[in-house]
């Protein structure tokens, strides 16, 4: 049961015959995706390949900075991610959001790591970089669409916001609706994760335990964690980028600086 | 109790001036009329004066200070700005009125009670509109006094109105003009009132002032 089954070379490459299904489809549907799909299956191979180069490097090595250093590119990657998913030029909103990622995930990993999970050191990669790693990629995805909402929001509303501001509201009177449905649409995929795990799908994390021969009652508690985490790392993450964002919508009259697109 | 002095205004640096060097001094109690073609900055000057727009230049001053030593929502139950296009909020007419006495600001003021909504209600040309009606589904005309209720409800010192009549029809207009007009010779309120219409008041004699060459001038 424990023994692991190493997929070799022509394996691997066996497994693109499913890449061959969805450009098939694409080509034959005109779905136009051909181009993504080429592009995705190559860096994911590329991407891929280079962080197990670099984990293996990492994991013996065995140094804190380079660890904190692989943390920060991720946290980095994941910043231009968001830059490239929220069009918004008026605002600046990048310094912000990449401060409080980083804080915010750092503070997660190093509660997971440090006191759940209780390694030593606090820094091991083994731990520290993949707790690092769910907690960036799913605070990401819920960040850009706290952001994009909000943004758009913002916009959309602006009379109603001006109507409230011109009755004596202060800035968070005036946008306290739009910040709630910012942060609440950032946060339901995590919520609803937490819903349907164990149910639905099982977690790539739990799975990947299980199929490298982890005793599945370990794997859960481990699995548990991490979705208590994403769900906390998630909240706080976007309250503290939506607070400090909705603020810079304003000026110091606090009169709403977002102008139609 | 107002004074703008030589301000400025332009919405981008790149962009030309919509003001320069434009003064107005306006007194307790003074109708204050505003006309210009479209696009000539008459709206901006009410935003600014509500700092809904930041000057470039110059200072505008609110009974003796700068209008920027205020916090933003202390001047702004002081100096009510109602928009050329009435926005309420997705509920009751009650609720709509009511809602400056919701944001803290306006917190130590009493808010009026049923019986004195419905008595303003009728006073509006509103005596029809249940206070549980849908302010949404109100016609523009009527969102549009019920906006101008809604302002004065916080008891502001100057009252700032936007192209009050440019959306309405003849007989909608004529009542925004007549609650104008009683507000100003009955009540006694501060108001600045900018249009593009050729609103000739009938009971009261505004200063009546057009905007040309990025200012203001009186007219006689």
């Amino acid at each position: 049961m424990n023994q692991i089954i190493n997929i070799s070379t022509p394996q691997l490459l066996l497994a693109l015959l499913f890449i061959l299904v969805a450009q098939a489809s694409s080509f034959i549907f005109h779905l136009g995706l051909n181009r993504d799909i080429t592009i995705g299956t190559l860096r994911t191979f590329s991407q891929l390949f280079l962080m197990g180069y670099v984990l293996t490097f990492i994991l013996k090595t065995s140094s804190p900075w380079l660890t904190l250093g692989v943390f920060m590119v991720m946290v980095v990657s994941a910043m231009f991610i968001i830059k490239g998913r929220v069009k918004e030029k008026q605002i600046a909103y990048i310094i912000p959001t990449f401060l409080t990622m980083f804080i915010s995930y750092l503070a997660t990993a190093l509660f997971v790591s440090g006191l759940v999970i209780g390694i030593t050191p606090w820094w091991e990669p083994r731990y520290f970089i993949p707790a690092g790693g769910m907690v960036i990629g799913n605070s990401m995805s819920a960040l850009a669409i706290s952001l994009e909402r909000l943004f758009r929001d913002m916009r959309q509303q602006k009379e109603v916001i001006e109507m409230k501001l011109s009755l004596g509201a202060n800035y968070r009177e005036a946008s306290n609706d739009i910040f709630r449905n910012a942060v609440t649409a950032g946060m339901i995929p995590s919520i609803n994760a937490m819903m349907g795990v164990g149910l639905v799908f099982i977690p790539g994390m739990m799975s990947g335990q299980i199929l490298a021969g982890t005793d599945p009652l370990i794997a859960i508690r481990y699995q548990i964690v991490v979705m208590l985490m994403l769900v906390g790392s998630t909240a706080v993450s976007s309250v503290v980028v939506m607070l400090i964002v909705r603020r810079r919508c304003f000026g110091s009259g606090e009169e709403v600086l977002l102008s139609p697109r | 109790m107002l004074d703008i002095r030589n301000i400025s205004f332009t919405y981008e640096e790149s962009m030309p001036l919509v003001f320069e060097r434009l003064d107005l001094t306006v007194a307790e109690g003074e109708f204050i009329l505003v006309k210009g073609p479209s696009g000539s900055g008459k709206s901006t000057l009410l935003r600014l004066i509500c700092r809904l727009n930041q000057l470039t230049g110059g200072t505008i001053f609110f009974q003796g200070s700068d209008i920027t030593s205020f916090a933003p929502a202390m001047l702004r139950s002081s100096i009510s700005y109602v928009a050329q296009i009435p926005q309420m909020i997705d509920s009751s007419v009650e609720e709509n009125l009511l809602l400056p006495f919701s944001f803290a600001i306006n917190a130590e003021k009493s808010p009026p009670g049923k019986d004195e909504l419905r008595e303003m209600l009728k006073n509006f040309y509103l005596g029809d509109v249940t206070l549980d009606h849908s302010a949404m589904k109100l016609s523009t005309g009527q969102k549009q006094r019920l906006a101008i209720m809604r302002a004065l409800l916080q008891k502001p010192r100057l009252l700032l109105l936007d192209e009050p009549t440019s959306a309405l029809d003849q007989e909608s207009a004529s009542m925004v003009f007549s609650i104008m007009e009683r507000l100003s010779v009955e009540q006694r309120k501060t108001l600045i009132t900018v249009t593009h219409s050729n609103y000739k008041p009938e009971t009261v004699r505004p200063l009546t002032y057009t905007v040309a060459n990025r200012s203001l001038q009186r007219c006689s």
